[in-house]
C-alpha cells in the first residue's frame, strides 16, 4: 500500500515538472516564468523528500531544507528587483 | 522509475539552458539560467551526492542570481 502511494506520488511529481517546464517555455511575461520557477522548486523539494523516504537516506532532508531556503531568497530578490530595483 | 526521473530533470536542464541562451529579455534569461542550476542540483542529489547538490544550490541559485541581478541593474539593460 505504501509502495503504491509512493509510486503514484512520483508519477504526479513527474507530471508537475512537465507542466511547469511547459509554462516556463510558453510564458508570456517574466512574472509567468518566475512563478513557474517557484512552482518547480516546490515540486523539486517534494521530489527530494520523497526520494529520501524511498532510498532511506535521511540526510537528503537537510538538502531539501537548504534548497527551499535558497529558492525562497532567490524569488524574493527577483520580485524586489522587478518592483523597485535591487 | 529513478532513471525516468533523472532523464526528465536532465531534459528540463536542457530546455532551461536553451531558453537562457535564446531569450531576448535579460531578466527572463537570468531566471532560466537559475532554474538550470537548480535542476542540476536536483540531479546531483538523485545521483547520491548531497554535498555537491548543496554547494550547487547555494552558489548557482543564490549567489549567481544576486550577481546577475546586480550586473543587469548596473549596466542598465533592464529598461528594454
Amino acid at each position: 500500500m505504501a509502495e503504491t502511494m509512493l509510486e503514484m506520488a512520483i508519477v504526479l511529481i513527474l507530471f508537475a515538472i512537465l507542466f511547469g517546464v511547459i509554462r516556463l517555455v510558453l510564458g508570456k511575461t517574466v512574472v509567468d516564468r518566475v512563478v513557474a520557477i517557484d512552482m518547480l522548486t516546490v515540486t523539486s523539494i517534494a521530489l527530494i523528500a520523497l526520494y529520501a523516504q524511498v532510498s532511506g537516506r535521511f540526510v537528503f532532508i537537510d538538502v531539501a531544507l537548504v534548497y527551499g531556503l535558497l529558492s525562497f531568497l532567490s524569488v524574493l530578490a527577483i520580485a524586489r528587483f522587478m518592483e523597485r530595483g535591487l | 522509475m529513478l532513471e525516468l526521473l533523472v532523464a526528465l530533470v536532465c531534459a528540463s536542464i536542457l530546455v532551461s539552458g536553451v531558453l537562457a541562451v535564446c531569450l531576448k529579455n535579460l531578466m527572463a534569461a537570468m531566471v532560466s539560467s537559475g532554474l538550470a542550476s537548480l535542476f542540476a542540483a536536483l540531479v546531483f542529489l538523485l545521483l547520491a551526492a548531497p554535498d555537491v547538490a548543496m554547494a550547487e544550490a547555494a552558489i548557482g541559485s543564490g549567489l549567481a542570481t544576486f550577481i546577475f541581478l546586480y550586473a543587469i541593474r548596473k549596466t542598465g539593460y533592464d529598461k528594454g
